[in-house]
C-alpha cells in the first residue's frame, strides 16, 4: 500500500511540478502569472488522445503535435493576453486577460471534445506492471525538463538571455537584447512544457476538460510554496504535494484530502506569503 | 577658406521626453562629435538619466535624434546598439546570476559565433581585474568590479559612441580613476563618449566639452578649457544662471 | 473677501448623485411592471436575474470597488443555498421557518465571506484569485461528499416561502424587493467615505494609508457584507430551483458573476447591474447560445480587458467625454486658507532623534536629528541617495528605523503604522501623484479627511442622518480645499484627465483636508512650470503662516532658498548642515556636496 501511495504520489507530483514550471517560465519572462498553465496541461492530454487515440497517428507524431499545440497556445497567450496588458498602468489586468483566454480554451474543449473524461491511449506497448508507464512517464518527463532547462540556461546563448530577462528586464533591454522575441520564445517553451505534463500524465489523468481547473490550482501550489520563478523549489514542492495528497486520500478519503491540501496551502501562504523558499516582498513606497 | 566641420556623430535637436504625463526634458539640443568626450552635468532631478534613456530609445521622444546620419527617434535600444550606440545604465546593473563571461557574451548577442568570442576576449583584455574572474558569477564581484563589467558590456560591441550614466557612483576613488582612465583611452582609440557624472572635477579633467542640464533644459554649453567654467557651473547648478548663458 | 460657498444641491457632486439614481429608478419601475408583459418562463429568468444581482451587488464592492479578484464567490452561493435548504427541510435539526433559515444563511455567508476574503490582506493578487478558486472547488466537493446533511449527489429540496411569496410572481416581487434594497445599500456605500476609501485601496493604496484608511478593518466589513448577501442569494436561489444538487453550482456561475462586474466597470453600481441583466438574459435568446455562453462571456471579458477596461460604466460616462478647456491655469487662493484650516493649534513639535535606517548593506539614513516646528517651512535638500525621501517615509511610518524614533511633542509615533499618522494630523504628498484616476477630482480630495467622518459602516449602508452629515461636511471641506489650490472648476472631472501639475496641487488639497498640524511635501515642484512653482511657493508660505509646520523635500534649489525659514542639508544619510537659507547658500561644504567635489 505504501509503495502504491509513493508511486502514485510521486507521479502526480511530477505533473504538478511540471505545471508549476510552466507558470515559472512564463513568470520569468514577463513578471506575470498566467491562468493558461493549467489549461495547457489539460490540452496536452486532450490533444494526445485526439491525435493518437482518435485519429490513429503514431505515438511520436502525436507527441510532437501535442507539444506543438501547447507551444502555440503559449505563444497566443503572450501575444493576446500578456503583451497588450504589460504596457498598461493597471498592473492586475493580466489576471483577467489570461483568465479569459484560459476559460475560452477550456469551454471550447468542453464543447468540441465533450465533458466526460475520455481514455488516453497507452503510449508504450509493454505489459503492465507495478511500476507502470503511467507512473514513470511523468517522472521521466519531469527529469527531462529539469535537465533540459539546465542545459538550456548553462550552455546556450538563448538560455542565458532568458536568465538575463528574468533577472533584470530593463538592463536587458538597454543592452539591446531582443526582449519581445525572447519573451515569445519563453512562452512557447512554457506551452510545450505544459502540454508535455498533460501528455505524460494522460494515462493517469485521462483526457478530460475538467483537468484544467484542477491543474490550475494544484499546479500553482508548487509555485506558491517553492517561490516565484524557482523551478527547483517547484519540483520539491510538487513532489511533496503529490505525496501528501495521496497519503491524505488513503487516510481520510478523497474529499477531505482536498480540504487538507487546501488548508495546508492557505496556512503556509498566510505565514510566509513569499513561499517557503521565496524572497521577501520589496519596498513599495 | 573655411572648411565646414563634419556632421556630428550624435545630433540631438529639440528633444522632449518624460514619463507618462510628467514632462522632464524640454527641447534639448546637444551634439557629440567623433572621438570626443562630452560631459553632461547637472543637479539631481535635472533629467540627465532621462536624456540618456531618451537617446538610446528606452523612452518615447519628440524631436530628432540623429546618430551617424540615421534617425533614431522612435526606435528601440536594439536598433541603437546595432547602429553603434552603447548605453551603460546607472547603478552598475549587471546580470548577477550569470558569469562575467556570459555577461559580456550577451552584449554581442546577435553577432556570429566566432566574432562573439573574439569580441569578448578583446573586452576582457581591456580589464584585467575582471578577466581574472571570467568564470565567476557577477554576484561575487565587488561593486566597483561590477561597474567595470558594466562598462565592458558597453564596449564589447566596439561602439562608436558610449554613453555612461554616473559610472563613479558607489566606487572608491581608485576605481573611479580606473574607469575614467578607460574613458581617456577610448577617446584615443576613436570612440566618442557621453559621460554623465556627479564628480565635476574629474569629469572636467577628461572631457573636451561640457553641457549643464537643469530642470530639463540645457543651461550651459562650454569647452572644458574655458577659464571661468567652475563659477559658471556653480551658478548653473544653484539655479541662478539663465538659459542664455551659453557660449562656445 | 469673496464668499466662495457652493450649496450642496448646486455642486457637481449633487448633480452626480441624481444622475446616477435616475437609471436605477427607471430599472426598478420596469421591474415592478414586468409581470404585465412577461410570461411564466420569463418570470423565472427575471427572478433569477434579481437573485444574481443580490449576490453581484455585494461582490461588486469586493471586486469593483476594492479591486480584490475573488473569482470563486459561487462558494458562498452554495453555502447559502444548502444552509437555507437544510435548515428549512429539517435534515439536521427540527425544521426552521424559511425566513429564519434565510437569515441564518446570511450569517453563515458573512462568516465565510470573511474567511475567504481575509487572505487578501496577505496574499498577492494572483495568489488570492487562485485561493478563491480552490475554495469554490472545495465547497462543491464537500457538498457532494457530506451525504448525511446535503444529500450528496441526490441533493435536497429548496425552501418554500410562505404566502404571499409562494406563487411565482409573489416570489418574484420578494426577490425584486431584496434586489432593490441591495442596490440602495450598495449605492449608499459607493457614495460614502467607505466606498471612496475602497477605491483608494484599489488604486492608490499607499496614499490611502497616508489618509488614515485602515485596509484590514475596511476589507473585513466588505467581506462580511458581501458574504451575507451572497448567503441570502443562495437561499433564494435554492427556492427558485426548488431542488438543489452540487452540480448546480459550477465554476461557470462564478465566472458569470465576476465577468458581470468587469463588463459593468469598476466603481459603478449601474454598470454591473446592467452587466448582470445582460449575462442572465442573453443566453435565453437562442438555444445554441446556452452551450456557448461561458465561452462568449470569457471572450467578452477578454475584449473588455484589452479594449475598454472601464467597462459599460466608461462607455456610458458621457459627462467625462465633454472636452476640457485647454490652456488652464492654476490659480490658488491662499487667502481662503484660514477658513479651511481653522484656528491655530497648540504648538506641537515634530522631532526625529538619531534615526538610523539601512537597506541591507546600504545605510540610507545615518543618525539623523531633525526638528520641525509649527508655522515654519523647513526645507530638506541633498544629492540623490542622500536619504531625503527615506526620511520622509520614516516620518510617515512606512519604514521602521533600526535606531531612533520620531516623536510628536515628546510622544513617540509608532513605526510601520502609516495609517495612524492621519489621526495625529500629519499629512503628506508623494513624489509621483498617487490618485484614483477613475474617480472625480472632488472624490479624490474628499478621501483626505476620511478619518474625520463619524458615521459607522451600517449608518452609511442605510443612509442614516449621521452619514449624510458626514457627506455634507466632507463635500464642503473638499470644495474649500479645491478653492484654496485653485482647482474648484474641475471638481467633477475624472482625475486621469487632468494635467500633471493639476494633480500635484490636487494632492496638496487632499492633504489639507486633514487640517494638518504638519505637512510633508515630497518634491512637489517636479514637473511644474516656473509660474506654477511660484504659485506653489506662495501657497506653502501661506500654509505655514496659518500654523502648519511644513517639511519640504526638494531638488529645486531656488524654491528652497526663496520660501524656507530653515534648511537642512543631507548627504549620504547624514546631516551636513542646518541653518537659514542664506547660511546654507554660502556654506562651502554644501556647495561642494552638490557639485560633487
Amino acid at each position: 500500500m505504501v509503495q502504491s501511495i509513493v508511486t502514485t504520489g510521486l507521479a502526480i507530483g511530477c505533473i504538478y511540478a511540471l505545471i508549476g514550471i510552466t507558470y515559472n517560465v512564463m513568470y520569468s519572462a514577463s513578471r506575470v502569472f498566467s491562468f493558461t498553465a493549467g489549461t495547457l496541461g489539460m490540452l496536452g492530454g486532450v490533444l494526445g488522445a485526439l491525435f493518437i487515440g482518435r485519429m490513429g497517428m503514431p505515438v511520436a507524431a502525436g507527441f510532437l503535435l501535442a507539444l506543438a499545440g501547447g507551444a502555440l497556445l503559449g505563444l497566443v497567450t503572450e501575444i493576446v493576453a500578456v503583451r497588450p496588458v504589460l504596457k498598461s498602468l493597471d498592473q492586475h489586468l493580466y489576471v483577467l486577460s489570461t483568465l479569459a483566454l484560459a476559460l475560452m480554451v477550456q469551454q471550447f474543449t468542453a464543447i468540441e471534445w465533450g465533458t466526460e473524461a475520455r481514455p488516453f491511449p497507452r503510449l508504450l506497448d509493454i505489459p503492465r506492471g507495478d511500476f507502470d508507464q503511467q507512473f514513470w512517464l511523468p517522472m521521466l518527463a519531469c527529469a527531462v525538463v529539469i535537465v533540459g532547462l539546465e542545459l538550456l540556461h548553462r550552455h546556450t546563448l538563448v538560455g542565458r538571455a532568458f536568465l538575463a530577462i528574468a533577472e533584470d528586464t530593463y538592463a536587458a533591454r538597454a543592452l539591446g537584447l531582443p526582449e519581445r522575441g525572447l519573451r515569445m520564445a519563453s512562452f512557447a517553451l512554457a506551452g510545450a512544457i505544459g502540454a508535455l505534463a498533460g501528455f505524460a500524465g494522460g494515462q493517469m489523468l485521462l483526457a478530460f476538460f475538467g483537468n484544467a481547473p484542477l491543474l490550475t490550482f494544484y499546479g500553482f501550489v508548487p509555485v506558491a510554496l517553492g517561490g516565484m520563478g524557482n523551478n527547483r523549489g517547484a519540483v520539491v514542492a510538487g513532489l511533496l504535494l503529490g505525496l501528501f495528497q495521496q497519503a491524505a486520500n488513503f487516510l481520510v478519503g478523497g474529499i477531505f484530502a482536498s480540504v487538507a491540501v487546501f488548508a495546508v496551502f492557505i496556512i503556509v501562504l498566510l505565514v510566509r506569503p513569499e513561499g517557503l523558499a521565496g524572497a521577501a516582498v520589496q519596498r513599495r513606497v | 577658406m573655411p572648411i565646414s566641420a563634419p556632421d556630428p556623430l550624435l545630433n540631438v535637436a529639440g528633444l522632449s521626453s518624460g514619463y507618462g504625463k510628467i514632462r522632464v526634458l524640454h527641447g534639448i539640443d546637444l551634439t557629440v562629435r567623433e572621438s570626443e568626450v562630452v560631459a553632461l552635468l547637472g543637479p539631481n532631478g535635472a533629467g540627465k538619466t532621462t536624456l540618456l534613456r531618451a537617446v538610446s530609445g528606452l523612452l518615447p521622444v519628440t524631436g530628432s535624434v540623429r546618430f551617424g546620419g540615421r534617425d533614431l527617434a522612435g526606435l528601440n535600444p536594439r536598433d541603437a546598439v546595432k547602429a553603434g550606440l552603447a548605453h551603460v545604465i546607472e547603478g552598475h546593473r549587471v546580470f548577477r546570476q550569470l558569469t562575467v563571461f556570459d555577461n559580456l557574451l550577451l552584449g554581442v548577442y546577435d553577432l556570429p559565433r566566432g566574432e562573439r568570442l573574439a569580441r569578448v576576449e578583446e573586452a576582457l583584455g581591456l580589464f584585467p581585474e575582471i578577466a581574472a574572474k571570467r568564470l565567476e558569477r557577477a554576484v561575487s564581484l565587488s561593486g566597483g568590479q561590477q561597474q567595470i563589467l558594466a562598462v565592458a558590456q558597453g564596449l564589447v560591441r566596439r561602439p562608436r559612441l558610449l554613453m555612461l550614466d554616473e559610472p563613479s557612483a558607489g566606487l572608491s576613488p581608485v576605481l573611479v580613476d580606473r574607469v575614467l582612465e578607460v574613458v581617456r583611452r577610448l577617446r584615443e582609440a576613436g570612440t566618442a563618449v557621453l559621460l554623465v557624472e556627479q564628480l565635476i572635477d574629474k569629469a572636467l579633467a577628461i572631457a573636451d566639452r561640457v553641457y549643464a542640464l537643469a530642470r530639463g533644459s540645457i543651461v550651459l554649453e562650454a569647452g572644458t578649457a574655458e577659464p571661468d567654467l567652475p563659477q559658471r557651473l556653480e551658478r548653473a547648478y544653484l539655479a541662478t544662471a539663465k538659459p542664455a548663458d551659453i557660449a562656445m | 473677501m469673496t464668499q466662495l460657498r457652493l450649496s450642496r444641491t448646486d455642486t457637481p457632486g449633487a448633480r452626480l448623485a441624481f444622475g446616477a439614481a435616475l437609471p436605477l429608478l427607471a430599472l426598478l419601475v420596469v421591474g415592478l411592471a414586468f409581470p404585465l408583459f412577461g410570461g411564466g418562463y420569463w418570470g423565472v429568468i427575471a427572478t433569477r436575474a434579481c437573485i444574481y444581482w443580490v449576490l453581484v451587488a455585494g461582490l461588486n464592492l469586493v471586486v469593483g470597488f476594492a479591486g480584490q479578484i475573488a473569482i470563486g464567490w459561487v462558494a458562498l452561493l452554495t453555502l447559502g443555498a444548502y444552509t437555507t435548504s437544510v435548515l428549512a427541510a429539517g435534515n439536521v435539526m427540527p425544521a426552521l421557518h424559511p425566513y429564519l433559515a434565510l437569515a441564518i444563511s446570511g450569517v453563515v455567508g458573512a462568516i465565510f465571506g470573511l474567511i475567504v476574503g481575509l487572505p487578501a490582506l496577505r496574499l498577492r493578487t494572483f495568489y488570492f484569485a487562485i485561493t478563491t478558486l480552490g475554495f469554490a472547488t472545495i465547497v462543491t466537493q464537500v457538498a457532494l461528499a457530506w451525504q448525511s446533511v446535503t444529500g450528496g449527489g441526490v441533493g435536497v429540496p429548496g425552501p418554500v416561502f410562505p404566502e404571499p411569496f409562494s406563487s411565482q410572481w409573489g416570489f418574484y416581487y420578494f426577490c425584486l424587493a431584496l434586489a432593490a434594497i441591495c442596490t440602495w445599500m450598495t449605492a449608499n456605500i459607493a457614495a460614502s467615505r467607505f466606498g471612496r476609501a475602497l477605491t483608494a485601496i484599489r488604486d492608490a493604496e499607499v496614499a490611502a494609508e497616508a489618509c488614515g484608511i485602515a485596509k484590514p478593518a475596511l476589507l473585513a466589513m466588505i467581506f462580511l457584507f458581501s458574504g451575507a448577501v451572497a448567503g441570502v442569494a443562495g437561499g433564494l436561489f435554492a427556492s427558485l430551483q426548488s431542488y438543489i444538487t452540487p452540480d448546480a453550482f459550477t465554476l461557470d456561475l462564478s465566472v458569470l458573476f465576476f465577468i458581470a462586474i468587469l463588463i459593468g466597470g469598476h466603481g459603478s453600481i449601474l454598470g454591473p447591474l446592467l452587466g448582470t441583466l445582460l449575462l442572465t438574459v442573453l443566453p435565453e435568446f437562442s438555444a445554441p447560445l446556452v452551450a456557448w455562453s461561458t465561452f462568449l462571456y470569457a471572450a467578452l471579458l477578454l475584449v473588455i480587458v484589452l479594449a475598454v477596461p472601464g467597462g459599460i460604466a466608461d462607455l456610458i460616462d458621457f459627462k467625462n467625454r465633454r472636452p476640457l478647456e485647454t490652456g488652464r491655469a492654476i490659480m490658488p487662493r491662499p487667502d481662503l486658507l484660514p477658513r479651511l484650516l481653522g484656528d491655530a493649534k497648540e504648538a506641537d513639535v515634530l522631532t526625529l532623534e538619531d534615526i538610523t535606517l539601512s537597506f541591507g548593506a546600504l545605510r540610507a539614513v545615518d543618525g539623523l536629528n531633525l526638528r520641525i516646528k509649527p508655522a515654519e517651512v523647513h526645507g530638506l535638500i541633498g544629492p540623490n541617495g542622500s536619504g531625503k525621501t527615506t526620511t520622509l517615509n520614516v516620518i510617515s511610518g512606512y519604514y521602521a528605523p533600526q535606531l531612533g524614533a520620531v516623536s510628536l511633542n515628546g510622544a513617540a509615533l509608532p513605526a510601520l503604522a502609516p495609517a495612524q499618522r492621519a489621526h495625529v494630523r500629519i499629512a503628506r504628498t508623494f513624489q509621483t501623484p498617487r490618485i484614483i484616476g477613475s474617480a472625480s477630482l472632488l472624490e479624490n480630495v474628499m478621501i483626505g479627511a476620511t478619518v474625520d467622518g463619524t458615521g459607522t459602516f451600517i449608518e452609511s449602508l442605510l443612509s442614516l442622518p449621521r452619514h449624510r452629515r458626514d457627506e455634507a461636511m466632507l463635500h464642503d471641506r473638499a470644495m474649500q480645499a479645491l478653492a484654496v489650490v485653485g482647482l474648484e472648476r474641475l471638481a467633477g472631472v475624472r482625475a486621469d484627465r487632468l494635467q500633471h501639475s493639476e494633480l500635484r496641487f490636487a494632492e496638496i488639497a487632499r492633504a489639507l483636508m486633514l487640517r494638518p498640524a504638519f505637512l510633508l511635501l515630497d518634491e512637489p515642484a517636479a514637473g511644474l512650470s516656473a509660474a506654477e512653482i511660484a504659485q506653489l511657493g506662495a501657497l506653502v508660505v501661506a500654509i505655514a503662516k496659518a500654523g502648519t509646520g511644513v517639511l519640504l523635500v526638494e531638488h529645486h534649489a531656488e524654491l528652497i532658498f526663496d520660501i524656507c525659514d530653515q534648511v537642512t542639508v543631507l548627504n549620504l544619510g547624514r546631516k551636513l548642515a542646518s541653518g537659514t537659507p542664506a547660511e546654507i547658500r554660502s556654506h562651502r561644504e554644501v556647495v561642494d556636496a552638490y557639485l560633487g567635489a
